[in-house]
């Protein structure tokens, strides 16, 4: 019950908009969201075709506690081959427009095609329309939202699109919801761009039902007993790991050069919460997304005086600030320690529709080449792109968000910008996508979990944090990483958040949920073997898109520089003793492909 | 002996009073063992935290036997996650 039943499937070359039953034995196979979205991509599309080209899908997926009063209920999650890593790209956003998609009526919103002009889709229940976006093309993610919002007068309903970002194919541009909410990762923006399409509004009524509203209502309220620990990530969000990861040595520092930021408590939560010397202090409040209860959102104003808004008006409000992943990647992967300018350049991100963390990572890389005398002022235009001046940060930003001058360049991504400029070896990225905030040196189990994330380098693949700060030995890391990311893939295909699993969750309170909302027996051993199929068919997505054991590997730096200093001082990442037991653990053969016998036990043949 | 503890993350919130925004200073005997330090912190019981110490992560089991000297850089790290 807890699924709508239903897809609406949009094609933009044809301007059909079709509402069809969902696949209920995909549905029970995969879940919702990321693993039933993933279904649909892998079935309907030849895995090897360009990201860009019409015969790419992008779907938009809830699931099935999406729009409910779980707590976190507000995920949804877009599926399409990445325009910036050619692998599958799952990329999960939170705010409430994915609540509002499945209160429309819609599991899967799937977008196929390419429309001839730009256009935007407009959901209201059943009614949907393609309209002509000439208006709105150009503009920015907050003009477009203003200017629909002005248009259709309904404080309910919700955007998710677009900025110039992704209009001109910045290959890490995303799809921003709600203003300052985003599916970040992977390029999907991109995808949405090469489209044509804007922007999606979306206004539902229809709600969304439990199979027994009453004891789903009461296990709602016996699981968030047990978030105990949510207090300290509602005061100072994700930004209270910089000063672990910089205490630990794990902090990614001017292009990994180093894991230990001198800069860093300029930019943690007593910075953010401190006034400075104009009496202006960075955070207003915390925020929270649709039916949560933790509220780890940061929304922060920059200092008025600042260089970067002196004269800007429209930058004096309050919007999203800085988490940890843009706090490391607009800060110390590029060695600034100026909060207002990192806030700056996240709005920017929000603004014109951008990955922070890809953004801040090609920086990084593009001020190492500079470094280097690999390029000067004749390509940066101008710009002395110097680890550490926020002024140059500020500028880039901007500049890749408009597509304009060197920022051209630095939408191409970390990978393409360093082999165009003959240092492929200083692009600090797995399949094409930047880090996360994470060395994975000093945390060897996060270097395996980057090396074999089908999306590329990422923190929210596995979950090897614990025995990371425990170890810096990798005996028993296969196997939590290879554990962990089944476990994820089957949090991230419910509709909810990661994040209760930081606060007092176990894996055991997500499955209650799941099963108290979903008809039919969720038990543990179903859980677990979802979470695998979902993982492996991401993987033969990958391998059917020309993706293999070579592309499962870290850069140069990570496996060959030891980490300088911090508590894996020394060390390299020992990625090649991993990742055969990891690949073992799986049930995949030497070159990292599952054996016959491993998909026909997950039903996958 | 004066010894300067830096708290991170949440645990900061469990800092004695008077206590600048992450760092504390704990009086501790001369030769006194870490155990005996983290028990006059005020972190509760239901608490996980790792201990690293000059940049080297002590293990649980060794809290007993390290000596604290008044140069030591100590730092505690909650097992946060995400990002």
């Amino acid at each position: 019950m807890a699924w709508q039943k239903q897809i609406l499937r949009v094609n933009l070359s044809t301007g059909s908009c079709d509402i069809e039953p969902l696949n209920m034995e995909w549905a029970e196979a995969y879940l919702g969201s990321r693993g039933l979205g993933s279904k649909y991509l892998y079935e309907e599309m030849d895995p090897a075709t360009d990201a860009l080209s019409a015969e790419n899908k992008i779907i938009f997926a809830t699931g099935p506690l999406t729009g409910t009063m779980a707590s976190t209920g507000g995920r949804y999650t877009v599926v399409t081959k990445g325009a910036l890593t050619g692998a599958i790209a799952c990329s999960n956003s939170g705010g409430k427009f994915g609540a509002e998609l499945k209160m429309a009526g819609y599991d899967l919103l799937i977008i196929e095609g390419v429309s001839a002009k730009p256009v935007y889709l407009h959901i209201e229940d059943d009614m949907v329309e393609l309209c002509d976006a000439s208006e709105i093309w150009g503009k920015t993610v907050w003009q477009t939202e203003d200017l629909l919002a002005a248009k259709y007068r309904d404080p309910l309903m919700r955007f998710a699109g677009i900025g110039q970002a992704g209009e001109s194919l910045c290959r890490f541009a995303c799809v921003v919801n709600d203003k300052h909410r985003a599916a970040g990762r992977s390029g999907v923006g991109a995808v949405m761009g090469s489209k044509n399409l804007k922007t999606i509004a979306v206004r539902g009524t229809k709600g969304v039902h439990a199979k027994d509203p009453k004891a789903f209502y009461k296990i709602v309220n016996d699981v968030n007993a047990r978030m105990t620990d949510r207090d300290e990530m509602s005061r100072d969000g994700t930004l209270a790991m910089i000063d672990v990861t910089n205490g630990f040595g794990s902090l990614p520092t001017n292009n990994n050069r180093s894991v230990r930021f001198e800069g860093a408590n300029k930019l943690n939560p007593e910075a953010m919460h401190s006034p400075n010397e104009n009496g202006h202090t960075n955070i207003v409040t915390n925020g929270a997304c649709f039916a949560c209860t933790i509220g780890c959102g940061r929304i922060c104003k920059i200092d008025p005086k600042h260089f970067s808004v002196k004269d800007r008006p429209e930058y004096h409000g309050a919007s999203g600030g800085l988490e940890y992943e843009t706090a490391y990647a607009l800060g110390s992967a590029c060695g600034v320690d100026d909060i207002d300018a990192a806030t700056f350049a996240g709005f920017l991100c929000n603004e014109y529709g951008m990955d922070p963390i890809s953004l801040g990572g090609t920086i990084a890389a593009a001020m190492e080449l500079y470094d280097i005398g690999a390029i000067d002022d004749s390509i940066t235009g101008g710009i002395k792109l110097e680890f550490g001046s926020a002024e140059a940060l500020c500028q880039i930003a901007e500049l890749t968000g408009k597509g304009e001058g060197f920022g051209a360049d630095i939408a191409m991504g970390s990978k393409r910008l360093c082999e165009k400029y003959g240092h492929p070896d200083l692009s600090m990225t797995v399949k094409g996508q930047e880090f996360a905030a994470y060395d994975g040196r000093s945390m060897q189990g996060m270097g395996l979990a980057y090396a074999t994330s089908n999306r590329g380098a990422c923190h929210l693949r596995a979950d090897p944090y614990g025995h990371d700060f425990e170890t810096t030995e990798i005996e028993g890391k296969a196997k939590i990483v290879a554990e962990s990311q089944r476990d994820v893939a089957f949090l991230d295909s419910s509709g909810l958040c990661l994040f209760p699993g930081g606060c007092g969750w176990g894996l055991e309170d997500y499955r209650t949920l799941v099963d108290a909302a979903c008809e039919s027996d969720w038990n543990e051993a179903r859980m677990l073997e979802t979470g695998e199929r979902i993982w492996v068919l991401e993987k033969l997505f990958n391998l059917k898109a020309g993706l293999g054991k070579k592309d499962d590997t870290l850069p140069k730096r990570i496996l060959e520089e030891p980490a300088d200093v911090g508590t894996g001082k020394g060390l390299v990442c020992r990625l090649d003793e991993m990742l055969p037991e990891y690949y073992q653990l799986n049930g995949w053969d030497a070159e990292g492909v599952p054996t016959a016998a491993t998909l026909k036990r997950l039903n996958l043949n | 002996m004066d010894i300067s503890v830096t708290l991170f993350g949440g645990l900061r919130h469990f800092l004695p009073a008077g206590s600048s925004f992450n760092k504390c200073t704990i009086k501790l005997d001369d030769g006194g063992h870490l155990d005996e330090l983290l028990e006059l912190l005020p972190i509760p019981a239901r608490k996980k935290y790792i201990v690293i110490i000059n940049d080297e992560k002590v293990s649980r089991e060794a809290y007993a036997d390290i000596t604290v000297h008044s140069d030591d850089e100590i730092v505690l790290l909650p097992p946060i996650k995400g990002g």
